[in-house]
């Protein structure tokens, strides 16, 4: 095993030891930060892997959210209003979301590049009027009570131990799917997408349906951040699903390390976590320095602050001789 | 007969790039297309590989149908297309190219099959050992010298299984001993794998050291087919192509 990996290893330790050091309110505080960063893992995964730069990362997020709290207030005709099938069916309406726009956008006119991105901008603005303008779904004030997850022993989600545990363990789950996928023959042919999609279709891959299928499982992990981010707060709103958010996401990617999911990981906790100390220390300025820290590690850390400390590198069998 | 090309037909707009083409291959067999800029050549491989449709006629692989399938299926069927820029993957190493060309030969590209599939060091190692190209297995291929960069590609295809390779300018840019390195390959492919060659090229150098049947294109059409030195003495041809300062 890599040191590196074991870095990685390392940091889930740590996280999973947190509750050993932090206090109940300092825990559910942290543990959201935990869901911000399964949303940028799931940029990564697109972005790093098949060089996608998706800004509709919060169109999956939102659905996934949506979704849960639908389902788990009894929103949805015909469906139990029981919040596990809701985080289920999250993940399930992140993924169709993500297969959807895949489908249109690969197959339709085989957008590549900076075109792609255009169309992911334009498909988060609709998804945000989308949500502010259909009342059933609570339009601008969005849905609010959404139920805690019922856990085995009588808890639930809303106990601040087992909602970190919780999210924790989602988060490790999605890490290691996505790892699991990059680091298999699949991931490999995923990155020779990257490099040139003409000449994988010349040698036999139907490019178009690894590129939806990757952008499906980074919409399912994205929606299920989603879900979890509806348990968390109790309540989701149009801000959850709209353009706001997915460059949000985009930036904690980038300033991590836009191709490893454990530098995206803590590219997300970190940014909020500065967000969060420079709002309380310089107020209104707070946005106007984390923009020009996110030009200068851009510039000067083309792989992000961690990029480059936290790359797994590759599967024992692709090492050299 | 391998490869049947009948009466091929392609227009862009008002230009006619191909005018009915027709020619065959024997299986194992090495051909080259010559012809100035603008004859069609690049249209007919287009065609021949599924990038393009064409707007009538006709190409068969081995008595099945070619023309109008998309590209990942003509792969499929054992077309094999080393493009014009000399590329690999350039962010990826040499055994990660290894690995997607096992895994386009064992999944023929099919994503569940994909899925499922293990990979093999062993077989990406033994690969590369055949081809010589051991000592560059863990390096990146935006870095390898220009010949290698050649060879890795064309390894690809053959490890994919392609029977019929079609290589697009294959010597553009290099130099002479580079040129005949490369001539030297594909008559080895050739003669190792059994696999079928169709060359474009116009670098009259390469054409004659490489001393296989030509088919001379102008015009989108094909006006002579035959050896190096029958070719080069059709008046026709002389005229049309090779001009003065050829000959």
């Amino acid at each position: 095993m890599s040191y590196r990996l074991l870095l990685t290893l390392a940091i889930w330790l740590v996280l999973g030891l947190m509750p050993l050091a932090l206090g109940s309110w300092e825990l559910a505080m942290f543990g959201q930060l935990l869901v911000y960063g399964i949303a940028a893992a799931s940029l990564a995964f697109i972005w790093g892997e098949v060089g996608l730069v998706c800004f509709g990362q919060a169109l999956f997020f939102g659905t996934g959210a949506y979704v849960m709290a639908l389902t788990s207030k009894g929103m949805i005709p015909g469906i139990p209003d029981s919040a596990w099938l809701g985080l289920v069916l999250g993940i399930i309406g992140g993924a169709l979301a993500a297969a959807i726009l895949g489908g249109l956008l690969f197959f339709g006119v085989g957008l590549r590049s900076a075109y792609f991105g255009i169309v992911t901008i334009a498909a988060a603005v609709i998804g945000e009027r989308l949500a502010t303008n259909w009342r059933y779904i609570g339009g601008f004030n969005g849905l609010l009570d959404v139920p805690p997850l019922p856990l085995p022993g009588g808890t639930d989600s809303a106990d601040p131990l087992m909602g970190y545990l919780l999210v924790l363990s989602f988060a490790f789950l999605s890490w290691l799917l996505l790892l699991a996928l990059q680091r298999a023959p699949f991931g490999t042919v995923l990155r020779g997408i990257r490099c040139d999609e003409r000449r994988m279709l010349s040698l036999g891959f139907s490019v178009p349906v690894y590129k939806l299928v990757a952008l499906a499982v980074s919409g399912g992990v994205a929606g299920l951040a989603g879900a979890l981010f509806a348990i968390q707060f109790s309540f989701v709103s149009p801000a959850v699903i709209g353009l706001a958010l997915s460059t949000e996401i985009l930036i904690w990617a980038a300033v991590g390390g836009k191709a490893v999911l454990m530098a995206a990981f803590i590219g997300a906790l970190g940014v909020k976590w500065v967000e969060g100390a420079l709002s309380e220390s310089i107020g209104a300025y707070w946005l106007l320095v984390i923009g020009l820290a996110f030009v200068a590690v851009i510039v000067i850390f083309p792989h992000g602050l961690l990029g480059r400390l936290l790359d797994t590198g590759l599967p024992k069998r692709l090492r050299r001789p | 007969m391998f490869l049947t090309v009948r009466e091929l037909k392609k227009s862009f707009g008002g230009i006619h790039a191909l005018q009915g083409v027709s020619f065959k291959l024997d299986a194992a067999e090495i051909k080259c297309i010559i012809g100035p800029n603008g004859c069609g050549k690049s249209t007919l491989f287009n065609i021949l590989t599924g990038v393009l449709a064409p707007d009538s006629g006709t190409a068969h692989l081995d008595g099945t149908q070619i023309s109008g399938l998309p590209a990942h299926r003509v792969s499929r069927l054992g077309i094999g297309r080393k493009f014009q820029v000399p590329g690999v993957l350039s962010d990826l190493t040499v055994m990660e190219h290894m690995e997607i060309a096992l895994a386009a030969r064992d999944t023929d590209g099919l994503l569940l099959r994909t899925l499922g599939w293990r990979g093999g060091r062993a077989a990406i190692l033994k690969q590369l050992e055949t081809a010589g190209l051991t000592d560059y297995a863990g390096q990146i291929a935006s870095q390898l010298p220009h010949g290698i960069k050649q060879r890795l590609e064309i390894l690809m295809l053959v490890a994919r299984g392609a029977r019929l390779l079609l290589l697009d300018e294959p010597t553009a840019g290099m130099t002479a001993a580079e040129t005949q390195a490369t001539i030297d390959l594909i008559r080895r492919i050739n003669k190792e794998t059994g696999m079928a060659i169709l060359v474009i090229e116009h670098d009259m150098a390469f054409v004659r050291n490489l001393s296989c049947p030509l088919i001379v294109m102008m015009r989108g059409q094909v006006i002579r087919e035959g050896s190096y030195d029958e070719v080069r003495a059709d008046p026709q041809v002389r005229a049309a192509y090779l001009g003065d300062h050829h000959a």
